[in-house]
């Protein structure tokens, strides 16, 4: 093995076309990070049964999809209804009880990983299964510099429009309201009248419905498997993370850690470049752990 | 607010409960550590003996964590580093050990990947002294050098935990991808037994499996006399409140850095004796999946007492291996509930509760305090 297999030289073409391709992995990491930044930043909550949530996601839509015959965008919505209720009975289940202790919320909702992952294979098997990419997202926009399938650029505009959705909920909405209140300072949003526990179940049960979308999304560009959660859950956390726990901040973080991954990726290969920006995430957050956005040294 | 402080406190005097008495402790680790001592003596089958050793390894790991996330407040969720860096380390010695520097000079993987000559990074593993050395060592100073990254800049908490992630995933992708040099997704499976002095130790033997006993005993009384050492109970102290203890002028991290550092070289003793004991490495030795595995043996057996998660990670595993593969498919259902009720109902996992139990048996504590104890405890 050479130096030269390792490094891809520069050449314009191909790079803007890596560039293109780091968009649509951002809009995935972005997806799959968009949930756990809304039950992070509220409640301090660390849901690493989030992947599951995304797991859950994709097979339900392909049950909605495969077994009843419901057209794919139809399947979303009820992916994100199905996969919100789930989390709704896991706030007021498991995590209620552990709102003061965030790093047990971690251990706890690892645990209930391993359960969601083993009643989807009693129930579906462990051979993989498909959801099929509808008629109408069947092209491929191809120019010299670009090369894009539609369903990538229909998982592109997903990701933006949920984030507008996620925007105006949070800040033009009288809920959005209450849950920044209660996000700045429990107690005194409580003496105001704000049911802290209800908006914390609403928030919780809305972001485990917005991973059961993105998993909708996911598993028509993938195979669907028990255990395909925990192939999103390092970078939807880096991302949160990254971003400083905020939406503004996961889409740029999305957006940086996507297009830097692409490139790195362009110039040595997949495995390798998944290295180096794990490494500089380390050390980016070793210098800014309250993220790229947020301002002062609050962490939680 | 000051419980480890009113703990050692404790420990001194011999009116509190049978679990703060010194001498019962050492008692029971030493107790413990004879009877899995004398185990070859009982087991027949070479098969339950591997597999003994294998959880003693485990155990190590558990205890590792029990040191940095039970007394230290560091919930690191990449142990597994350590563990496989040694594991690695461990690995290409064991390999150079059947390699012969003139008939057979590289690894027959190596072959298949076009490498024409041995990798420089290889090369010092020729010696089994300076491999054993730099498995050791190599994990440690990482850890070292990561954790002053961390302490020194004051991450803590959840924050740690996301970090030692990002870089437990970083360390696997690297292993999977540089192919010619660590056999990627194949991993690397020494041909012959690990020899030492001219003497072989079958992985099915009872000498190899007193070696991975005799790493668990002096590690674990060696951890356990630096806890109850001034070291220990500083560590302690900036667990319960580590503003407090910058105040009362302690440098917080470097007491942090250090306390990491060990943990990293006793999960580094694990990886050691595991590629001993199975005779194979590969990146799954850096899954997430195991690093999160050896917080829940600790988090069974109870964090804040190192013998309590020892007994974690051969209750969990042994049980995992009883069920047999009948049962496997309900063993994940059943882990996941058994974690979730630990971490919801004894958040100090076994050891909490022979320390309630013991308590109420010496009278000590009345039904109130305990719960106003609990709730403390909670709020942490």
């Amino acid at each position: 093995m050479s130096v030269h297999d390792f490094w891809t030289p520069f050449s314009l073409i191909p790079f803007i076309n890596a560039l293109f391709i780091g968009i649509s992995l951002a809009s995935i990491w972005l997806l799959a990070a968009l949930g756990l930044t809304i039950i992070y930043g509220t409640m301090g909550v660390i849901n690493m049964a989030h992947g599951e949530f995304i797991m859950l996601g994709a097979y339900s839509t392909y049950v909605f999809q495969s077994i009843l015959g419901l057209p794919f965008l139809l399947c979303l919505p009820l992916s994100f209804f199905v996969v919100a209720a789930i989390g709704l009975l896991v706030e007021r289940s498991i995590i209620r009880p552990l709102y003061a202790r965030p790093l047990d919320t971690l251990l706890a909702t690892w645990g209930l990983s391993l359960i969601l992952i083993q009643s989807v294979r009693l129930i579906f098997g462990g051979e993989p299964q498909y959801v099929a990419v509808p008629e109408w997202l069947n092209f491929v926009v191809q120019t010299s510099f670009l090369n894009l399938s539609g369903l990538r650029i229909f998982i592109i505009v997903m990701a933006v429009a949920l984030c507008g959705l996620t925007w105006f909920l949070m800040y033009r909405t009288s809920y959005g309201v209450k849950v920044r209140a209660v996000m700045q300072d429990k107690e005194m949003a409580q003496s105001f009248g704000v049911n802290s526990s209800r908006i914390y179940s609403l928030t919780f049960a809305y972001g485990a419905g917005l991973a059961g979308v993105a998993g909708g999304l996911f598993g028509a560009v993938k195979t669907l498997f028990p255990d395909m959660g925990s192939g999103y859950i390092v970078e939807a956390f880096l991302v949160v993370v990254v971003g400083g726990v905020q939406l503004a901040g996961s889409v740029l973080s999305a957006g940086l850690l996507g297009e830097l991954n692409s490139v790195f990726s362009y110039f040595t290969n997949d495995t390798f470049a998944r290295f180096v920006l794990f490494t500089l995430v380390v050390i980016f957050l070793r210098f800014r752990p309250q993220g790229l956005l947020s301002e002062g040294a609050t962490r939680r | 607010m000051s419980t480890a402080a009113d703990k050692v406190a404790a420990t001194g005097n011999g009116t509190t409960s049978l679990y703060h008495n010194k001498a019962a402790q050492w008692l029971l680790y030493l107790a413990v550590f004879a009877v899995l001592a004398l185990m070859p003596l009982l087991v027949e089958n070479a098969f339950t003996l591997n597999q003994l050793a294998r959880y003693t390894c485990f155990a190590i790991l558990a205890m590792s964590v029990s040191l940095v996330w039970g007394y230290g407040g560091i919930l690191s969720l990449g142990q597994g580093i350590a563990f496989g860096l040694a594991a690695y380390g461990m690995g290409m010695t064991m390999q150079m050990q059947y390699q012969h520097p003139e008939y057979d000079p590289i690894p027959s993987f190596m072959l298949t990947n076009e490498l024409e000559s041995l990798p420089l990074m290889w090369a010092p593993f020729w010696s089994t002294t300076t491999g054993l050395i730099l498995t050791l060592s190599v994990p440690t100073v990482f850890f070292a050098v990561f954790g002053a990254m961390m302490f020194q800049a004051r991450v803590a908490g959840v924050f740690v935990a996301i970090m030692t992630l990002a870089m437990l995933a970083a360390w696997y992708s690297m292993a999977y991808d540089m192919q010619p040099f660590t056999a990627g997704f194949n991993g690397i499976s020494p041909p012959l037994p690990f020899s030492i002095g001219g003497f072989e130790l079958d992985p099915y033997g009872a000498p190899a499996y007193l070696v991975c006993v005799g790493f668990l005993a002096v590690l674990t009384c060696l951890a356990k006399l630096l806890m109850q050492s001034r070291f220990g109970v500083i560590v302690q102290a900036i667990r319960d409140d580590a503003e407090r203890a910058r105040f009362l002028g302690y440098n917080v991290a470097s007491y942090q850095i250090a306390l990491f550092a060990i943990s990293g070289f006793i999960a580094a003793c694990a990886g050691l004796c595991w590629v001993m004991i199975v005779q194979y490495v590969s990146p799954t030795s850096l899954e997430l999946t195991l690093s999160i595995a050896m917080v829940i043996w600790a988090a069974v057996g109870g964090r804040l007492s190192l013998l309590g998660a020892i007994m974690g990670a051969f209750l969990v595993n042994g049980m995992q291996s009883y069920l047999g593969d009948e049962l496997q498919q309900l063993w994940m259902l059943f882990l996941g509930a058994i974690f979730i009720g630990v971490v919801l109902l004894l958040p100090r996992g076994l050891a909490g509760l022979m320390e309630l139990i013991l308590d109420r048996l010496a009278g000590l504590r009345g039904r109130s305090q305990d719960q106003a104890s609990g709730q403390k405890e909670a709020a942490e």
